[in-house]
This record gives C-alpha cells, structure tokens and sequence, in this order.
C-alpha cells in the first residue's frame, strides 16, 4: 500500500512514518530512504540523532537525495520503502548541479513520476512531506513557485495513495484510508 | 453561502468547481489591487481581498456585513494563512488577524465549512 503522511515540522512525522512502515513490513525488508543532503554541520547532527533514533528498528538506509526511483534497484521489489522527505528531495532535483543557481523548471514532475514510479513498484510506500501552507507571508518567486510545486507533488501523491494522514501534535488525522492493525 | 478553506494550493478551487459545477465565467477571484465584486456564484481569494482592505484602510468584515444578502448564494474560497509565526510586518499582521476575523464569522454564517488538504475534503460544518 502507499500512504502519504504530512502536517506541520517538528510534529513526529518521523517516528510516526517509522512505525507506520515497520508496521506495513512486519518481517520483511525495510528501508528508509534518506533524500536530504546534508550541507552543514547543523545538516550533519540532524542526521546523526535520525540515525540515533532509528536504531534498532530493522531499517536499512538507503541515502537518496535525486532519481528516487532509483531506490527500487537498490532494494527490489518486496520491501518498504520510507522516504523522507518529499520536501528535501524537490530542492535536490530543483538544483541538480549546486553551481547553477537557477531552479530546474522540470523538477516537480521528475520528483513527481520518480515517487509514483517508486510506490508503484514497491510492496509498500511510506511518503512523508511537510504541510508549508498556511502562514501569513509573500514570498519571492523561488519560494512560492517551490510551496505549489510541492503542493502539486502532495495532491498527485495524495491521489495515488491509498492512506493520507496528517499528523498533528504526533496524532494522525486520517484524511483517506486506513492503517492494516 | 458555502465556505472553502485550507492552505495555499491544497484543492479550494479544484473542489468549488467540481462540488458546484462551475465554469470559468462563474468564478471572481479578488486581487490585492482591485478588492472584491459580490455577486458571482464563486468568490476565490478571500484573503486577497482582505489584503486589499488593510492596504485601503478598509474593514473587511463591515464590507461583508453591510453586503450580507449579495453573498448569501456564493461559495467562498479563503486560503488559512493562521499557521505560522506572528508575521514580523505590520501589515502582514493586520493581514492575518483581519482574513482570520472574516473567516470566523463567514464560518458562523456558512451553510457548510469545507477544509482542504492535499486536494482531499473535510466537512468541518
């Protein structure tokens, strides 16, 4: 099955997925797929404590920042696959070379026919964005073409998913579908 | 009057159209330059017009009030701007705290109250 989980940052969408995933493989293979890149060393300690928190919980990780249909090489057919996140993974296919600055106009639907192509050849997907629309702000250009190319890749993802779930407070609201128990 | 709301890009005008029937000639959408028109079957961009409001010096829910029976028909489009930090710019927060105002009592008055999110619909009311 594909679900889609997002909400607002900092919420547990991580664990949350985590659980969700490890559900959804029982004894199989599970993977989780990282697509941030990390730049810095704030990006750096972020991953660190992910990895920290993932221990012991039967993932093996696959880091994935462009191409995420490629994770299906990797791990084959009869696994889940957790990608965090879809948010990440846009920015790394908007600028598939650092030096240029410009954002790769195609980027959205790469990232778009990349993760349907990934949940559909998968046993089970766990997708996990991030809800970025509902602040009292105008942005540049960049920001807002980035907000409703995301939001195009959420509606697409939402569509095929089987389960949407926003996560509040680390509480699931379920929006489409349901979890196996 | 049917209310539509939910953060930017999430379904409100794809899910006006569908639920209502709606072509393209049956949709306003307010600007920040112009304000708004009552009188369509659809209203979109609620918070548009509110921004227009705190530009002009213009109240937003008087406008609604004293123009109560031109909307009573309409379906109502309003983004949720609610979510983030308190906005650094005045206005920005004249903004927020006016749409936010306008949305309670069009949410009081509505026959329905939709939330949109990632294109899926809630009926909150």
């Amino acid at each position: 099955m594909t679900v889609l989980i997002s909400g607002g940052s900092k919420n547990g969408k991580t664990a949350f997925s985590e659980s969700v995933a490890m559900r959804l493989s029982g004894n199989g293979r599970r993977y989780y797929v990282a697509t941030m890149i990390p730049y810095d060393e704030e990006d750096r300690r972020r991953v660190a404590l992910h990895i920290e928190e993932r221990a012991g919980k039967g993932f093996e990780t696959l880091e994935i920042g462009r191409d995420i249909a490629s994770a299906l090489k990797k791990g084959g057919p009869d696994a889940v696959y957790l990608v965090d996140s879809v948010t990440a993974l846009l920015l790394n296919e908007m600028f598939p070379d650092f030096s240029n600055p410009d954002a790769d106009p195609r980027a959205a639907a790469r990232c778009r026919e990349g993760l349907l192509a990934l949940a559909k050849g998968a046993a089970h997907t766990v997708f996990v964005s991030d809800y970025i629309y509902s602040d009292a702000a105008r942005y540049d250009a960049f920001t807002e073409n980035y907000r409703r190319d995301l939001a195009s890749i959420d509606r697409a993802l939402a569509e095929a998913a089987d389960t949407v779930i926003e996560l509040s407070a680390g509480i699931p609201i379920f929006h489409k579908g349901g979890l196996p128990e | 009057m049917d209310l539509i709301i939910g953060g930017a890009y999430q379904g409100k005008l794809a899910c006006a159209k569908k639920r209502y029937g709606l072509a393209e000639g049956d949709i306003y959408t307010c600007t920040e330059a112009e304000g708004i028109r009552f009188g369509a079957r659809c209203i979109n961009r609620i918070e548009e017009f509110t921004l227009w409001c705190v530009r002009n010096e213009k109240d937003a829910l008087t406008i609604f009030r004293d123009n109560r029976e031109a909307w009573q028909n309409s379906v109502l489009l309003c983004q949720d701007i609610f979510c983030g930090v308190v906005p650094m710019g005045a206005d920005m927060r004249a903004w927020r705290e006016m749409t936010g105002r306008l949305a309670a009592y069009l949410a009081d008055e509505a026959d329905s109250v939709t939330r949109m999110f990632c294109g899926l619909e809630t009926r909150l009311k």
